[in-house]
């Protein structure tokens, strides 16, 4: 790990990423962009005022083609861009602290850091039929301090997630004679 | 003060002739330096991602393999635009 050294004795348990669900959802926007070129030549046909337009399709003349080119480039490229920040999302559980990893943009990133010993509470919160049924969730990590609080959205078996952290919890205070 | 009819602008020709300008601008070049505009500001995009993958994704094997996907299927994207010719595109299209 580059952004965080780990201590003497630290080892990391697990890292989670938001669910991959999620991840499907957020590319929709990109999948119908790269669509529309092709579906809109047939929706134009469907609409009688509109039907001549669909004639201007044609990819086969070198300036719709690069028109198309250059829009599943951009397309494609933000998509990726997507998944860069969702693998670039990070939260990592190590024997001793919570690290919070946020790729909010390019060149805006935030690490931040809570140790296990600090914390109080850990709260798990799964809202939906959906989300359910595939197990996402969100943890809420209450802090001894007042305003300190780590919220995790979208993590997948949230459950799971805080029985590790309380098990880690509770290990860290029989260590310290708590 | 009288008010005069406004005089129709005429572009300085005596200036423009030291210049060699093309009186017209085709659409060829315009959409060749549109391209080189998009590959330009690609290149700029792709460069800061490879740069994130490369210090941040924690020397994870995923890193590689993402970024080869994306320079493959970009290229193979630009060549399509460029002249046309790729199977798997060209295979899709209408």
């Amino acid at each position: 790990m580059k952004e965080f050294e780990l201590e003497p004795g630290e080892h990391v348990v697990l890292e989670a990423r938001k669910h991959w669900f999620l991840f499907v959802i957020e590319l929709l926007p990109y999948a119908i962009l790269a669509i529309i070129p092709f579906a809109l030549p047939k929706l134009l046909i469907l609409v009688t005022p509109l039907a001549p337009y669909a004639a201007l399709f044609q990819y086969q003349t070198p300036i719709m083609r690069a028109l198309l080119g250059i829009w599943l480039l951009g397309t494609w490229t933000f998509a990726w861009s997507a998944f860069t920040q969702y693998f670039l999302n990070l939260w990592v559980l190590t024997n001793q602290r919570i690290v919070d990893i946020k790729q909010r943009g390019y060149f805006n990133r935030e690490v931040s850091s809570l140790s296990l010993s600090r914390v109080q509470d850990v709260t798990t919160d799964v809202k939906g039929v959906l989300t359910s049924l595939l197990g996402i969730g969100s943890i809420t990590v209450q802090s001894a301090g007042a305003v300190d609080e780590f919220h995790m959205y979208g993590i997948p078996r949230p459950e799971m997630m805080r029985d590790i952290i309380l098990k880690y919890v509770s290990a860290g205070s029989n260590n310290s004679g708590v | 003060m009288p008010t005069e009819p406004l005089k129709p602008f005429s572009p300085p020709t005596a200036l423009l002739q030291h210049f060699n300008l093309p009186s017209t601008i085709s659409i060829g070049v315009l959409v060749t330096w549109g391209l080189y505009f998009v590959f330009a500001i690609w290149v700029l995009y792709t460069l800061v991602a490879i740069y994130h993958w490369l210090r941040y994704s924690h020397a994870s094997w995923v890193a590689f393999p993402a970024i080869g996907i994306h320079l493959f299927l970009s290229f193979a994207l630009m060549s399509y635009t460029l002249s046309g010719h790729v199977f798997f595109i060209t295979a899709a299209l209408p």
